[in-house]
């Protein structure tokens, strides 16, 4: 409990799911234009990578 | 310009709608007390505060209006921050936070009281108070009317959504759910807005393809701020400096909005690094709030199928420069996210003001004036209510703003007089313990005539002029914001002086701690770092260093 309390915890949460959507729909979705499935790709593995620090930093303390 | 959302988009959008109220849920055992519930019982970490002091600013005017102001007015819009925001949250940090922090006072008009007496604290609670309903208010309005134009949702269902959903979450959680909710949304803007920025540039060849395209006053700071006429904003280098200082010193260093966030820290060196490490991504944030004004200006010189939507009138439609970036750019998903970014900024201005509404009211207004002895539990309890009230007043004026057009610019004129003297009645009082409370409130008073009178007496892009038939025409609605601000400025401080010296002297005694030289123990209060690197002195110095080479490199 104490742990959802911890904002880093929340945001690191909330980044990794909807990265983890963006990089799901990636690979998902058919796409107009081509650079739609790079920017799902690409801001979904950022998002990823940011969630996951944040995640991490809660856990190391 | 319209938009399709799918499932993705929408279940981004709600997941956030969750996590929001969810904060307010998960904090909400923290409070117990009304300084809990209005203060966060000043414990929240130093780099919550940060980020949640440049959050609270970070709303409908900051993502959507300097956009569309790098649009039109090119990289000069960069003189808000560069020159404006970072030298006055320095000089918040360094000069005025042991005041306000050591002062213990709980809002900023509880520091005029301190300072002052009690009419210019009324005074200013008051006009905050009013103010910060019709900043919700708007914020909502402008909320609604975006998504109705570009999504097509129903504006009472967007009124009604956002306002419950921060009803929700301020009022379970107070002003720490707040805050929260702030940095979240911080992320969530620079995030979701960043891949806009990354693919233009991109696009457009990077910033050298931006400026190869664009008129060189368009990706400059100062190189054509030399007469008033070689520039879009119609300004000097006198004038933007005057302006952009006493409007950004006026804004940041007095608005409770953002001073509560350093307000809260847990010690004084927290609350006075709060402001000057919020200063570091407020340097950055032109790189996502201007850097998209100025893509949608070059792109179409790079790709056929953009260009920036025009208004009614034929003439572009600047405030459209992010949305309409986004509306191109973004597929399934990444949508979601970008349109949850602008949602968040628009939740983000409206729950700052709503906790800054609520503190000012219980303790300023309602205390002083209702019931001066009650016991916590029923401080708490108001507190509350206010949040409901706050809210439910500010979805009235939401509806006020649909039946008169002009509303909103009217009420930013107003609170124009207002803001722009407040800084040397803050200046004064904590600077020159001569300074009466007959002097302040004379100042204020005179400070808030006098930017009326240059706005009476001003006209610019068709506003102002409404004293005379003949009035002084200036080439930009900003440049004449500047000029009433500097006015006002020295007005208030001319004022202020004069009235005090005609005036009796506050006794000293009952400005210990609250005046520049009349320290509460006899010697300043000193902010104690166990670390070099932690002292606010030496962080202003390297920001106040980072933010004179930034305008060197846009000269």
């Amino acid at each position: 409990m104490e742990k959802l309390n911890d904002l880093r915890f929340i945001i690191g949460f909330f980044f990794t799911l909807v990265g983890a959507m963006l990089v799901v729909l990636a690979f998902a979705l058919n796409y107009e234009i081509a650079v739609g499935k790079t920017l799902n790709l690409y801001a979904g593995l950022a998002m990823l990578g940011f969630g996951g620090l944040m995640l991490w930093l809660t856990g190391r303390d | 310009m319209h938009l399709d959302l799918h499932w993705p988009d929408y279940l981004i959008i709600l997941l956030y709608f969750a996590f929001v109220v969810g904060v307010g849920w998960l904090v909400k055992k923290k409070v117990k007390t009304s300084s809990d519930y209005l203060l966060s019982g000043r414990s929240i970490p130093l780099w919550i505060t940060s980020l949640a002091f440049i959050s609270a600013n970070l709303g409908a005017q900051e993502v959507i209006g300097m956009s569309a102001s790098g649009a039109k007015y090119g990289l000069m819009t960069s003189h808000f921050y560069w020159i404006g925001a970072v030298p006055a949250m320095v000089f918040l940090g360094l000069m005025m936070m042991p005041f306000y922090y050591g002062s213990r006072a709980r809002s900023v008009p509880e520091y005029l009281k301190l300072r002052f007496d009690e009419k210019t604290r009324s005074l200013n609670a008051m006009t905050f108070a009013a103010m910060t309903v019709f900043s919700s208010g708007i914020s909502l309005y402008v909320l609604a009317r975006l998504f109705e134009l570009i999504l097509g949702w129903d504006f009472d269902l967007s009124v009604l959504t956002a306002a419950a959903i921060v009803a929700a979450y301020i009022f379970t959680g107070g002003l720490t759910s707040a805050v929260y909710n702030e940095v979240l949304q911080f992320f969530l803007i620079v995030l979701g807005i960043a891949p806009v920025v990354v693919i233009g540039l991109w696009q457009a060849g990077g910033w050298d393809g931006i400026t190869s395209k664009l008129a060189p006053v368009m990706t400059s700071t100062w190189a054509h701020t030399g007469s008033a006429e070689a520039n879009p904003m119609g300004i000097t280098t006198w004038g933007l400096m005057a302006g952009s200082l006493c409007s950004s010193f006026g804004y940041w260093c007095t608005d409770f909005l953002v001073v509560q966030r350093a307000m809260i820290a847990r010690n004084l060196n927290d609350s006075q690094r709060t402001p000057i490490i919020a200063a570091v991504p407020k340097m950055l944030m032109p790189i996502i709030v201007i850097v998209p004004g100025l893509i949608a200006m070059a792109l179409p010189y790079f790709i056929q199928d953009y260009a920036l939507p025009t208004a009614n009138d034929g003439s572009p439609d600047y405030n459209m420069a992010l949305p309409s970036l986004i509306a191109h750019y973004y597929p399934t998903g990444l949508l979601g996210v970008g349109l949850t970014a602008l949602l968040a900024s628009f939740m983000s201005g409206m729950a700052g003001n709503v906790t800054a509404f609520n503190s000012v009211w219980t303790y300023d207004i309602y205390q002083p004036y209702f019931k001066k002895n009650a016991p916590d539990s029923h401080y708490l309890m108001v507190g509350k209510m206010t949040t409901i009230v706050g809210i439910a007043a500010s979805v009235g004026v939401a509806y006020m703003a649909v039946s008169f057009n002009n509303i909103n610019d009217f009420l930013q004129v107003v609170f124009s007089f207002v803001n722009a003297p407040l800084f040397a009645t803050f200046l004064l009082g904590m600077f020159w313990r001569r300074t009466t409370g007959h002097g302040a409130f004379a100042g204020l008073l005179a400070g808030t005539l006098a930017a009326a009178l240059v706005h009476g007496f001003t006209i610019a892009e068709g506003k102002g002029g409404w004293l005379t038939s003949n009035p002084l025409e200036i080439a930009s609605g900003i440049a004449q914001a500047y000029h009433i601000a500097w006015v006002a400025f020295v007005a208030n401080l001319v004022v202020t002086w004069l009235v005090s010296l005609a005036t009796k002297p506050m006794p000293q005694e009952s400005l210990s701690g609250l005046v520049h030289g009349l320290w509460t123990d006899g010697v300043p209060p000193k902010a104690t770092a166990e670390v070099w690197w932690k002292r606010p002195a030496l962080l202003a110095l390297v920001v106040m260093v980072v933010a004179v080479i930034l305008n060197l490199i846009f000269w």
